[in-house]
């Protein structure tokens, strides 16, 4: 017998959203909460060689559905939700060469877009984010802030940020913030 | 501090991203080396001045342990290399 209905809420869900900053209509930034869908973390098991092409069967098919994430370590992304069953068939086309982590419950997506979306961005990480060294398609986990998010290149005026469940209504805020002298449009679609 | 570290996954990347755990130079003694040996290893640090190996933690990037090669004194890296021996995949 459980005392509480479990019931799953978005982590963006309380977020706030509309328009603000800037009443500019040229270079206006976008920020749209993205599908909880899944978040596989895939880690390659000691000495399996190169994986690159076997990662990228456990995909759904999308562009970027596959983000390299450090030496041997990939997360896979997109936006429908995984059974028990879908992950186990994934697991076992991997073959032992590497493991999943499920990180669907752990990490949020949010994607961020506009003329200026490089001058949000370089306000808070380091990166280098001009599209000659930072293609579409590229990834990088950095800090923006003092929150580490993982930034993908999803466009030449689109990026994606993956950041912790827990710190992504913190950076959202953040986004918004560096967004101002831009305006921002703000909608979490829930 | 060296304010860029040149991380062999990443790329440069601002000092902010990475934890300093320490020296890298310092060999574990045998487990029956004596208490001397171990106190040593375990809590006794120079301070150098100059050319020095760390180890550094990549905690906001790939998560690689790194080894940093760096001068005190005039803040220039001279290496960064992954920790482990293979320097590929773990």
């Amino acid at each position: 017998m459980v005392d509480f209905a479990l019931l799953h809420r978005s982590a963006l869900a309380g977020a706030k959203t509309g328009s603000f900053g800037a009443v500019s209509t040229g270079s206006r930034i976008a920020l749209t909460a993205l599908p909880e869908g899944h978040v596989l973390h895939v880690l390659a098991a000691h000495g399996s060689g190169a994986l690159q092409s076997l990662v990228a069967q456990i995909g759904d098919g999308g562009p970027y559905a596959v983000r390299a994430y450090g030496p041997g370590q990939w997360f896979v992304v997109g936006d429908a939700a995984l059974s028990a069953a879908d992950l186990s068939g994934k697991a076992a086309l991997l073959a032992s060469r590497a493991s999943i982590a499920d990180q669907s419950h752990g990490r949020v997506r949010i994607a961020i877009s506009g003329a200026s979306v490089e001058a949000v961005l370089a306000k808070g990480t380091a990166v280098d984010l001009d599209q000659a060294s930072f293609t579409i398609g590229h990834s990088a986990m950095t800090l923006i802030g003092h929150i580490s998010a993982l930034i993908t290149r999803t466009g030449t005026d689109s990026f994606e940020v993956m950041v912790l469940r827990g710190f992504a209504e913190s950076l959202w805020d953040d986004l918004i913030q560096m967004s101002l002298e831009f305006g921002v449009d703000a909608s979490t679609a829930d | 501090m060296a304010s860029l570290i040149a991380c062999p996954h990443c790329g440069p990347r601002p000092k902010e991203e990475f934890t300093v755990k320490g020296d890298a130079a310092i060999a574990r003694p045998a487990a029956d080396a004596g208490e001397d040996a171990w106190y040593a290893y375990v809590y006794l640090r120079d301070n150098p001045r100059g050319r020095h190996k760390e180890y550094w933690h990549h905690t906001s990037g790939c998560r690689r342990w790194l080894v940093v090669e760096r001068d005190t004194l005039t803040h220039v890296v001279y290496s960064v290399s992954d920790a482990s021996t293979q320097g590929g995949t773990a």
